[in-house]
């Protein structure tokens, strides 16, 4: 047992000081979530802004449509907003709430009527909590146009007052009549945030994403080592001295596991720190999920030392394995945008139940949520084990 | 008196071909064994083997009472390993090194610290112990390749061509160094196809070729071999077959064989033949310019038993 404990140390070390290994391992995911996730992410506030918002009326008589028409003909707003005139509430709603649509007008139902009977009217903000400084910019634009209907209806019922007070008879008035109580709030605009389905901001995205993809680098170094081994005939000297196979294989897999979940810490501490990711509310749900897909590269690195004769044959067949898992897991493009006939692959990529798992947990959901990947991710790890160890070469 | 280490028709084969072929040696505590081959003779081929490194196809080996085939353990705890290739992690220092390879023969502790130590001192490398062995030089990297084998004082020392492809000082203190370690009793089974290197440190030596031990004996008992024999060394430019041929025919040459513009003849009789073996090289265009007559070494056991030259 002790031999083991030598064998992962030393293995551990060797690693640490392999300048590739660190490069690749730390240094290229740092660089690319941050590329990723800050270039990409900063699109959205640049220039072209078009921000997409939608007026809704369930509004029975007229009144509604004209005002949403009032609004959508306004040409100033052209260059800032997508303005869409709606009827399907429940759809702009999910729109919302989905983050397609920043934003939302609601215009209630009796609009007219109440317009017509001088009653004050609330009119409904949507708005997707993400975006709160563009929601708001459209919540402005309700406001103004409330408050220009407001002084209509002031003026209107004025004029309707002193045609009364002329003897001219109510039902002759244009719009209804009433005893209308002056009220400069007679249209209001009272602004609802939708219940969030939290929005992943693209950094934190990719810093799953890479994160997934970059623990199975591990795994090739891993296997590296051990084709090295191989080669140098160190493997051998250890075989001929009193340590086992058990010893080998236990103290190699040891060696990789802790140096996998001690490149997952980095990651995990790195893009937190460095790049501000919210990793969400659950750390403790983030590091199992870590640990488990360690434990899978572990599992990984014995199928890569029993399948490769060669470093070289490693350095084609590791990076080319771990880009299909990677591609199959979502680290390169989101999951619900792959082609249909890819989805059934994805259960046997780590990289895809490491993500879902990550993103789960990143919008908040709880660690009982994600045991159904963890159990995947340590099944893949026992798989791949098994295979490994079953048609591993030791000269 | 038992046997230290007792090979008996040992076989191994990899599909057809057959490396060692029914080998059997027997090493006495305390001796240094020879074992002297050409390259492909089955010399690592039988050294895996002692060391458990390799399962037999047939025969067996008992170390120190414990057969490779029911003990390997037990085997393995008796045994130094230096392989033929220089067996270290590259970006360990030599310390480092060390102290792994002690920690695999079970040393912690004090223990460890002193055997790193003293390995150290036996490479002569004591100064430079915390560089990475990468570092090193060819000769440097053999001397620390040894020290790890020898660290956790074993019972009896595997040496497989320790002295590879390493310059002359290099070669002399490791050459030293095997004798140090047998005079502080370790047995030692020493490999290679130098023949200087057997003679000078061996007390008995196995000649072995094509998977085949084909003599065994003290240095002196093999010269018997080739008693009365002298043999003659020729340098002479490039030596064809045909020229072999009408050497191998003229009489009172028993055998003969050719290296790189070297001609050995083994001849019972070196003064006669040599004015005749002279005139026949230059009448196959072949151009002398030295000949010497030698005492009877294991070049010329070996040439007289296989008919060809040990380095080939
Ligand atoms: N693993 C192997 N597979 C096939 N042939 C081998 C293997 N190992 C050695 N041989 C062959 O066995 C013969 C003996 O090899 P070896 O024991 O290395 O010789 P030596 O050490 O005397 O040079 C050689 O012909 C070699 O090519
Ligand atoms: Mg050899």
């Amino acid at each position: 047992m002790s031999r083991l404990i030598h064998i992962a140390v030393k293995d551990v070390k060797t690693l640490l000081r392999d300048r590739a290994a660190f490069l690749i391992m730390l240094g290229m995911p740092l660089v690319l979530i941050f590329i990723l996730g800050s270039a990409l992410g900063g699109v959205g506030e640049s220039e072209n802004i078009d921000i997409p918002v939608a007026i809704v009326s369930q509004d029975n008589g007229s009144e509604g449509a004209l005002f949403a028409k009032a609004i959508a003909d306004v040409k100033e707003l052209e260059s800032v907003f997508n303005i869409d005139v709606r009827d399907d509430f429940d759809t702009v709603r999910s729109e919302v709430e989905r983050g397609d649509l920043t934003a939302a007008l609601v215009i209630p139902g009796g609009f007219s009527d109440a317009l017509a009977a001088g009653d004050p009217v609330t009119l409904e903000v949507l708005q997707d909590p993400g975006s709160q400084l563009t929601a708001g910019l459209w919540a402005g634009v309700a406001r103004a146009a409330a408050a220009n209907l407001s002084a209509g209806q002031i003026v209107r019922l004025t004029v309707t007052n002193l045609l009364t007070e002329a003897g001219v008879p109510a039902g002759a008035q244009q719009p209804g009549g009433g005893s209308p109580e002056m009220t400069f709030d007679a249209v209001s605009v009272k602004t609802v945030e939708v219940e969030p389905e939290k929005q992943i901001a693209l950094i934190d995205y990719y810093a799953a994403g890479q994160t997934g993809m970059f623990l199975l680098f591990g795994a090739m170094f891993g296997a590296f080592g051990f084709v090295r081994e191989r080669r140098e005939q160190t493997l051998a000297r250890v075989l001929a001295s009193p340590a086992s196979k058990f010893d080998v294989v236990g103290g190699k897999s040891l060696g990789i596991l802790t140096v996998g979940v001690a490149q997952f810490f980095v990651l995990f501490l790195g893009t937190t720190y460095l790049f501000g990711v919210d990793w969400g509310p659950t750390p403790g749900g983030i590091i199992i999920v870590g640990i488990a897909e360690a434990f899978a590269a572990t599992g990984l690195a014995m199928t890569l030392s029993a399948l490769a004769k060669s470093e070289r044959a490693i350095g084609g067949i590791g990076p080319t394995v771990i880009m299909l898992f990677a591609a199959l897991g979502g680290s390169m493009i989101p999951v619900d945008q792959m082609p249909a006939w890819m989805k059934p692959l994805q259960s046997i990529s780590p990289v895809y139940w490491a993500l879902d798992a990550f993103l789960g947990l990143m919008r908040g959901g709880a660690m009982s949520t994600v045991m159904v990947s963890v159990g995947a991710l340590l099944g893949i790890g026992v798989v791949l084990f098994g295979f490994g160890l079953w048609r591993l070469s030791y000269e | 008196m038992s046997s230290i280490v007792q090979v008996t028709d040992l076989v191994k084969r990899f599909g057809d071909f057959t490396a060692v072929d029914g080998v059997s040696f027997s090493i006495e505590e305390g001796e240094v064994f020879g074992l002297l081959g050409p390259n492909g003779a089955g010399k690592t081929t039988t050294i895996s083997m002692i060391s458990c490194l390799l399962g037999p196809d047939g025969g067996n080996v008992v170390v120190n009472g414990h057969s490779v085939k029911t003990a390997s353990t037990a085997v393995k705890r008796e045994l130094g390993v230096v392989p033929q290739e220089v067996a270290l992690y590259p970006t360990l220092s030599a310390a480092e090194n060390l102290a792994f390879w002690g920690r695999m023969y079970g040393l912690s502790g004090t223990a460890l610290k002193s055997a790193v130590a003293d390995a150290l001192v036996l490479a002569g490398l004591e100064d430079r112990s915390k560089e990475r062995v990468e570092k090193y030089s060819g000769g440097m990297k053999r001397r620390i390749n040894i020290a790890a084998g020898v660290l956790h004082k074993p019972r009896v020392l595997l040496m497989d061509e320790p002295t590879v492809g390493i310059d002359p000082q290099s070669r002399n203190h490791i050459l030293e160094t095997v004798k140090d370690l047998n005079a502080s009793g370790m047995t030692v089974l020493y490999t290679s196809h130098y023949m200087e290197e057997v003679e000078f440190l061996c007390d008995r030596i196995a000649i072995m070729d094509h998977g085949k031990i084909i003599a065994v004996g003290t240095l002196n008992e093999l010269r018997d071999v080739v008693g009365g024999m002298d043999v003659v060394s020729v340098s002479v430019s490039d030596v064809s077959d045909s020229t072999l041929s009408a050497v191998r025919v003229l009489a009172g040459v028993e055998s003969a064989d050719s290296t790189e513009g070297k001609l050995t003849v083994l001849t019972k009789s070196s003064g006669s033949i040599l004015g005749g073996l002279v005139a026949a090289l230059e009448s196959e265009g072949a151009h002398v310019t030295s000949v010497t007559v030698e005492e009877p070494n294991l070049e010329s056991v070996f040439l007289h038993l296989t008919g060809k030259s040990l380095r080939d």
